[in-house]
């Protein structure tokens, strides 16, 4: 906690004073890490135009996997912020039923490897359902098949939404008792006092591992590969398997996921500064 | 007495295997100021905040404006007309001091935005701060953390503002602002429940102060009586440490 005590004695910078400090004027303050980021597409920009044959045809033939990775991504993300809200509440009740479901959802999903799980989603559970379906005469689930994205997205949002849940469970037990409290004191519902007291000033603090989440799903997506799902590592991996040159199509793979990894990084990190002095 | 505001019958309170209230009966008629005291443990917190049911009790019954405390429905119902100002402030940091004091209007009370603006504003005046309506509660002092803490549960148009030591964790230099807010309060007939050891306010608001200990009330009586003329030897040991400095 050292580094988060307070120096009143720190002596006040007048602004013209900072604005002559060179690389603090509020212009140039650009996270230095963003060069790492060009540098990056530089190098993919390089290989692409300089090596047309096979750089420009590996990408042309992935760019639609490049599509459906960030889809995949986004879709699943924005879920799992919903699904760990709830999860994470969950596991705060006082309702002994629902902690009870929340933590074993937490618990049993937690311990289960991600491609596992992807696995039986898509090949598992659609039987079930189809064998369910013959059980009850239920035509519709007789008939169930299973889309790979759909079930692919089913699937990291059921894992990373209890990672996520785990989440806003330590962001919101740092925030202080008092403030619930005062809530509650002033006729608020628990609802109320949550949505606009606790999970605002909560989220503002779980910000840095929900961008690191984001960073990991967005990693943890090439698994939907194994599921059918045509995201970019499956194309990149069928393009290798026609054309035999693995090292230029891996290679290649790796730059696009680095891009996006690095930049979303750069993202989160801008986020984080913007709302860091408003606590 | 008239028709008590707030009731209290036989509450018991336990924390674990502490028996933290031992049958508690209290009445405070309306327009009454009551000023709690007792050593630290005694009680006198657990007690307010069972008025307003922050802290369940085990046994026993309270009725507050005629309603008793005990469905989610009639508590928050309790809660809309009892104000709270706690010992460490609890303003919503994240909000400015405006919105400190618009957000229950607006949730709870449905008040339209404009006039939750004005009675916010209304109320700043009303407490000493009406330049600081933007800032954020970090940016102010613990006295004016405190008065807006006061202020907020002011624009409820409470019956009944409960106190929880709310100068402790004051400056010397910013209690006494604070102690006006709530002097001029009482002389405008608030109903007012305080646990404190301020005496000054206490000799020139309370109608009646109660002494607690171990759970229990042990006497109570006008303060001028009390201080002067204790009639138990506990109460006599706790003022004299009290009232010696």
């Amino acid at each position: 906690m050292v580094c988060s005590m307070s120096t009143p004695d720190r002596p006040q910078i007048p602004q013209e004073e900072l604005d002559h400090i060179p690389g603090a004027e509020p212009s140039t303050r650009i996270d230095a890490w963003w060069w790492l980021v060009a540098l990056i597409v530089g190098i993919t920009a390089l290989l692409l135009f300089a090596w047309p044959d096979p750089f420009m045809n590996i990408f042309k033939f992935v760019q639609d996997g490049i599509v459906i990775t960030i889809t995949v991504t986004l879709v699943s993300f924005v879920l799992v912020l919903v699904v760990g809200m709830v999860g994470g509440l969950g596991r705060l009740s006082t309702n002994r039923a629902v902690y009870i479901i929340s933590t074993l959802y937490v618990e049993l999903v937690r311990g289960v490897p991600l491609l596992v799980q992807l696995i039986i989603w898509y090949f598992a559970v659609p039987v079930m359902i189809q064998s369910l379906g013959k059980a009850w005469a239920i035509p519709a689930l007789e008939g169930f098949q299973a889309d790979p994205v759909v079930m692919a997205i089913i699937g990291l949002v059921f894992c990373y939404g209890a990672y996520m849940s785990e989440i806003y469970r330590a962001g919101i037990q740092s925030i202080p008792r008092g403030q619930m409290e005062a809530a509650r004191s002033l006729g608020m519902t628990y609802f109320q006092s949550m949505r606009h007291v606790v999970l605002p000033q909560a989220v503002r603090v779980i910000l840095p591992p929900i961008g690191n989440e984001f960073i990991a799903l967005l990693k943890d997506s090439s698994l939907v590969s194994v599921v059918a799902v045509a995201d970019l590592t499956r194309r990149g991996r069928e393009y290798a398997s026609i054309h035999f040159d693995p090292i230029e199509v891996w290679m290649l793979v790796a730059l696009l996921y680095l891009i996006m990894t690095l930049f979303s990084a750069r993202v989160v990190n801008w986020i984080e500064k913007k709302t860091k002095f408003e606590r | 007495m008239a028709e008590p505001i707030i009731s209290i019958r036989g509450v018991h309170k336990y924390f674990g295997r502490v028996h933290a209230l031992r049958g508690l009966d209290l009445d405070i008629a309306r327009g009454e100021v009551v000023v709690i005291v007792g050593p630290s443990g005694s009680g006198k917190s657990t007690l307010l905040r069972c008025i307003n049911r922050l802290e369940n009790y085990d046994r026993g019954k309270i009725v507050v404006d005629d309603i008793p405390l005990d469905s989610a429905r009639n508590i928050n119902a309790v809660r809309r007309e009892v104000g709270m100002v706690f010992q460490s402030f609890n303003l919503f940091s994240h909000l400015t001091v405006l919105n400190n004091l618009m957000l229950a209007q607006r949730v709870v009370r449905k008040r339209h935005p404009d006039e939750a603006r004005q009675t916010a504003l209304d109320l700043l005046d009303k407490v000493g701060i009406p330049d600081k309506a933007d800032a954020k509660p970090a940016q102010l002092s613990g006295g004016q953390q405190q008065r807006v803490a006061i202020a907020r549960a002011l624009a409820m148009n409470p019956k009944v503002m409960l106190f929880d030591e709310p100068t402790s964790a004051l400056d010397p230099e910013m209690i006494k602002e604070v102690l006006e807010v709530m002097l001029a309060l009482a002389a405008e007939g608030m109903t007012m429940a305080v646990v404190s050891h301020e005496m000054g306010f206490t000799r020139a608001a309370a109608k009646r102060v109660i002494f607690m200990d171990e759970g229990q009330i042990i006497e109570q009586a006008p303060p001028d009586v009390l201080f002067n003329n204790p009639q138990h030897e506990r109460t006599r040991q706790f003022l004299g440490k009290i009232l010696s400095h």
